[in-house]
């Protein structure tokens, strides 16, 4: 009987486990087909032109701003690409009518306009308006990146982002704040938990994947497609500055964390480098911007900003980075006119280079130039005394945004690999002694300068 | 079974084995039914294994689909909204309140509102307001009834909470030694049977709404003098009404709307509560001509004191020149009624974990709220640092356009205030005149960035140093010799008295007869006089007019003074060296004026009025314009009363105490 029953069992679990592999295909292939019909949809939709939809949508949303004197400017990319084609002639004539409408009428899901955060009041009033007017919309807020750095402070929640729909057309209203190092910050895009996911399609957003940082654009008023609105004046600049504006926002919880596991040096001295460093860096910062090098910053500024956000008192020195590609002979001449002494120059500019400045009062300034290989990228290191040649390994990287000691300033976007390859995986252990020869984790000996080049390899001033 | 066409691979010999599992069970062949047994098994387990496959699918199918959509990353996912209204939809509440000698306690609904058994605390008269439509606590106060003038502060609360609310009373320990007529009879309008008979030591509790019906009262009567009456616990059912009813009915603006929100959480804010003439929440003073401080960031420290907050953010935006968008209230620690409080204005409100104790915290507090001010303003080079407990003059940013541009081109300048520590109703009298002074008074100042930035924030007090933030900048080290701007009359007035470092009695002796501007518009006379250099000319002129006074006189004396108008007069006192204060703090004290600490001295002189004569005192040796005392005249010693231990004491820790 109970072998009968053992059988039957396993028939039945048999059958049953199939019916759900059947149900479990079913289901699939049903969502698979829905997937795809969605999305086969859309762009359809958005194929069949639907011209002046953009524009009326466009016009109706610029009389709502402008009824509620809110500066908003054009930021869309597209649009901006193509008025920096004509930006000539739209300059020239800001007042022609415009026989054909030719930017705001190509079929787009979005246009993007930007709003600077201090010049409005937050008045409800607009989104009344706007519903009004038919619109529905959207707003994303979140934390204030201005308060994350401090303590305990909790903030209203800014909004970030709005999105106004009317009909098929949507406008992505970016809004950007003013931050402490005289640069402007939008924030990234994320939707809350109880958000419709579908109110537009938001992945194909400009703005919002990742924060982004921004100089203070200066505004043109225009008109495109009878319509006047305000365009940053030189819109091939700003489009070059979007494609590399990502922004990273320092790590402050961890930075806190750290300060808890190893309290601050709240030393006189400390206090003093800390501030002789930061007017350092503003310095660096103003004269490598002048002459329009981009530099990021590296070793020890790097990993204080990474792990502590803040100068690290013991550090005893500014340690910048350029690519070698990116060097200009007027550095040195520029940095002296600052009355930053050369102290030393290793290496030359096909190898290894290396450039020293004395700052106030025994603080350093140290530029290292960066040279790229196909899968690396290092500097060169150079021992005066023995002529010995040494090499610093990093994995690639890309450079953002962030702003530390009231700067605007890049950093290696792969922040970690960088502080990785350079300080090992101790990095969060703060170390008092370092050598530059022997303590960096990813130092390689790179044999000896010939002598006779020694006296264009090591200055020493 | 037909329809399994698409099969997987295992599903063939999966459909023979179960049809040979009853033949072979017929057939009772033990080698095959084995055989089918373990393809069963065999199935069984590929089946589970592309289900599994099948639902890790589906799920990364989901995600991505998720991705696509939106970037939906977000690190502090939980913004789940808690329902804030758990009573919305009963119709009844109960409400249980107890009080006894040592304990009171409500309860609404089984939760705790009011729990208070600390010793020697709380004693009195406990009142509770609770919304009648939500049943939430909208106030909370305790009168102490048995010390003097505290009916009628309940008399004042009691007739600002608005008709229809329901009240709550319970007695802790004693509340009728000074329970006067006038608020037994409020009690007895509200309902109550028993509050014309309360007597000493009698425990009492009673629930009502306000001009509407009584939900129950208890009391037990005290025995005895030397005895307190039994322990009364009152447990009734509160009817609520509907959430109509319990509002007004303003005009739907924006404004009302933040005054709907707020009236319907908070009680005891008057009349911007009422129904039919409710006082504006929005003041729209006139604006400045060529305001020099529209754009400077306006930091307001709060701590939990709601109804001061309401009084000074009143001042505060009816005040010329002001920009509500400049305005951050920070407030120490998560208290709700003063974010309510900054909401019904429209401002933006910051909260402060609080880290430390007592003055560390306040003094971590300040730390914190400047460093966010500069961060949210960057573009700032000054913040205006204002404190909950102050009245903010009509010509406060008037006051402060004409003289900022002194802060940013003066270096020996230390801060701009709107505070004359000397500068009581007998003392001052010129609301267009200016003094440097070496000591920062604070009481809404100004702040240079540059000397925040560069200077006092990276040494500022660690929490672990009990020390007060503005005792710390008054110290040498910080201050560097530098100056202070303040007004003759001042441009802000100090009304806090429960504070942390108040009481009453400090109060009433320092703070109350503090004259006040409530001129519009001053014109500043000869701001730049107030350049480093430009002030010695001004000293020397003074003092080459000022008449010196009989010395020979008791200059504590009325008389000393002669009874004119309009002149400048000096006096010279003992000054054996810089630190030297003997005798300046007798006269400061017979003068009644600020005596706890050295305030308002410039090189060992001071400025004041007296009979609306400017009195200049000059201490001698010490101070620089020592040469400008006549050799006939010999300066004033007085000297200390002879002190007990105990008081010597004093005048240390209430210096600490004035912020």
């Amino acid at each position: 009987m109970q072998k009968i029953n053992r059988n039957v069992v396993l028939a039945l679990l048999s059958l049953t486990s199939l019916v759900f592999l059947l149900f479990q295909l079913c289901y699939y292939k049903f969502y698979l087909s829905q997937k795809n019909g969605a999305a086969f949809s859309k762009g359809r939709g958005s194929q069949s032109g639907q011209d002046s939809t953009r524009w009326h949508v466009v016009r109706k949303f610029l009389g709502l701003i402008s009824s509620h004197n809110i500066p908003v400017y054009l930021i869309d990319p597209l649009i901006l690409g193509l008025v920096d084609k004509d930006i000539e002639q739209i300059r020239s004539s800001p007042d022609a009518p415009s026989p054909e409408c030719k930017y705001f009428c190509a079929p787009r899901d979005f246009t993007t306009f930007a709003l600077l955060d201090k010049t409005w009041k937050h008045d409800v009033g607009l989104f009344r308006t706007a519903e009004k007017m038919g619109f529905q919309w959207l707003k994303i807020i979140n934390k204030d990146p201005r308060l994350d750095g401090m303590d305990d402070l909790s903030g209203m929640e800014i909004p970030l982002h709005y999105i106004f729909k009317l009909a098929s057309h949507a406008i992505h209203l970016v809004v950007f704040y003013e931050r402490s190092g005289d640069f402007l910050w939008h924030g990234p895009l994320r939707l809350k938990q109880h958000m419709d996911r579908k109110f537009v399609p938001f992945r194909k957003l400009h703005f919002g994947r990742y924060p982004g940082a921004y100089e203070k654009p200066e505004l043109l008023l225009v008109s495109i497609d009878d319509l006047k609105v305000q365009i940053p004046k030189n819109p091939s600049s700003f489009l070059e500055e979007m494609s590399y504006s990502r922004f990273l926002e320092c790590r402050y919880r961890e930075a806190r964390a750290f300060f808890q596991l190893y309290p601050d040096d709240a030393s006189l001295e400390a206090v003093e480098f800390r501030k002789k460093a930061k007017s350092l860096l503003h310095l660096a910062a103003l004269t490598l911007n002048n002459l329009g090098v981009k530099f990021w910053l590296s070793s020890g500024t790097c990993l204080g900003w990474y792990r502590q956000c803040n100068v690290i008192p013991h550090s005893k020195d500014v340690d910048l980075g350029i690519f070698i590609r990116d060097y200009k002979a007027d550095i040195i001449p520029a940095f002296q006119k600052a009355g930053l002494p050369l102290k030393h120059k290793f290496g030359k500019v096909e190898d290894s280079l290396e450039l020293s400045f004395q700052g106030e009062d025994d603080v350093k300034l140290d530029i290292f130039f960066f040279y790229e290989e196909d899968d690396y990228i290092w500097n060169g290191g150079t021992q005066a005394k023995s002529g010995k040649k040494f090499k610093y390994l990093f994995p690639k990287f890309t450079l953002c945004w962030t702003e530390f000691v009231e700067l605007k300033v890049h950093v290696p976007c792969e922040t970690l690999q960088y502080v990785e390859a350079n300080y090992g995986p101790e990095w969060k252990v703060p170390v008092k002694t370092w050598d530059w020869k022997s303590s960096p984790f990813n130092v390689q000996d790179n044999g000896v300068w010939p002598i006779d080049e020694w006296d264009n390899v090591i200055q020493i001033y | 079974m037909e329809e399994w066409k698409p099969n997987p691979p295992g599903k063939p010999h999966k459909k023979r084995s179960w049809y040979l599992a009853w033949k072979y069970k017929l057939m009772n062949q033990r080698a095959l039914r084995k055989l089918c047994q373990t393809g069963a098994v065999l199935f069984l387990l590929v089946t589970v294994i592309v289900n599994i496959k099948l639902i890790l699918d589906t799920r990364r199918a989901a995600y991505e689909e998720e991705e696509e959509s939106a970037q939906d990353y977000d690190d502090e996912m939980l913004n789940v909204e808690v329902p804030r209204h758990p009573v919305n939809n009963k119709k009844v509440l109960d409400v249980e309140v107890y009080s006894s000698r040592s304990k009171v306690y409500v309860a609404v609904d089984g939760t705790t509102v009011l729990e208070d058994e600390a010793r020697e605390q709380g004693r009195g008269i406990h009142v509770i307001v609770l919304n009648q439509a939500t049943g939430h606590v909208m106030a909370k106060r305790v009168f102490d009834t048995y010390s003097p003038h505290e009916d009628e502060a309940m008399v004042l609360f009691l007739n600002m909470v608005a008709r229809g609310r329901i009240l709550i009373f319970t007695i802790k320990d004693e509340g009728s030694f000074h329970l006067k007529e006038t608020a037994k009879n409020v009690l007895k309008s509200l309902g109550s049977q028993v509050a014309p008979f309360l007597s000493w030591r009698d425990m009492w509790t009673f629930v009502g709404k306000k001009g509407g019906e009584v939900y129950g009262e208890k009391h037990a009567k005290s025995p005895a003098l030397s005895t307190w009456g039994d322990p009364v616990l009152l447990k009734t059912e509160v009817h609520l009404t509907s959430v109509e009813d319990a509002e007004c009915h303003w005009p739907d603006t924006e404004l009302n709307r933040r005054r709907k929100r707020f009236c319907s959480k908070v009680e005891g804010y008057g009349s911007v509560c009422s129904c039919k003439d409710p006082t504006p929440i929005e003041f729209n003073p006139d604006p400045l001509k060529d305001n020099k401080v529209f754009d400077v960031p306006v930091a307001v420290i709060a701590g939990n004191r709601p109804n001061y907050l309401y009084r000074m953010l009143r001042s505060l935006l009816s005040a010329q020149g002001v920009n509500p968008q400049m305005i951050t209230v920070f407030i120490d620690g998560y208290y709700e009624e003063p974010m309510d409080v900054v909401e019904l204005f429209g401002l933006s409100g910051i909260q402060h974990t609080p880290i430390s104790i007592k003055n560390a915290r306040v003094s971590q507090h300040y730390k914190a709220s400047l460093t966010a001010t500069f961060n949210l303003f960057p573009d700032a080079k000054f913040a205006v640092v204002l404190e909950e407990d102050l009245d903010i003059s009509v010509d406060f940013f008037s006051f402060l356009s004409q003289s900022i541009h002194l802060l940013e081109e003066d270096e020996s300048l230390y801060c701009i205030s709107a505070w004359n520590d000397q500068g009581y109703e007998h003392t001052a009298e010129d609301p267009s005149l200016l003094y440097r002074v070496e000591t920062m008074p604070g009481l809404g100042w100004v702040l240079r960035k540059s000397l925040y930035k560069d200077e006092l924030e990276p040494k500022w007090p660690t929490p672990e140093k009990l020390w007060d933030w503005d005792m710390w900048m008054r110290m040498p080290e910080q201050r560097k010799g530098r100056e202070c701007i303040i007004p003759d009359i001042s441009r802000s007035y100090h009304f806090g008295i429960v504070g942390l470092n108040m009481n009453g009695y400090f109060h009433e002796a320092y703070f109350k007869k503090h004259k006040f501007n409530t001129v519009p518009n001053v014109q500043l006379k000869n701001v730049e006089s107030l350049r480093k250099d430009n002030y010695e000319t001004e000293i020397h002129r003074l003092l080459g007019e000022a008449e010196v006074l009989d010395h020979s006189k008791n200059p504590c004396e009325d008389s000393f003074v002669p009874d004119t108008e309009g002149r400048i007069y000096v006096m010279f006192i003992r000054m054996e060296q810089e630190a030297d204060f003997t005798t300046w703090t007798q006269l400061a004290k017979c003068l009644h004026i600020w005596d706890l600490d050295v305030r308002g001295n410039h090189k060992g002189l001071w400025r004041l009025f007296r009979k609306k004569n400017h009195f200049l005192v000059v201490g001698v040796p010490a101070s620089p314009y020592s040469s400008k005392k006549p050799s006939s005249v010999t300066p004033i010693y007085m000297e200390p009363p002879a002190k007990e231990e105990g008081a010597v004491a004093v005048p240390a820790v209430a210096a600490a105490e004035q912020t």
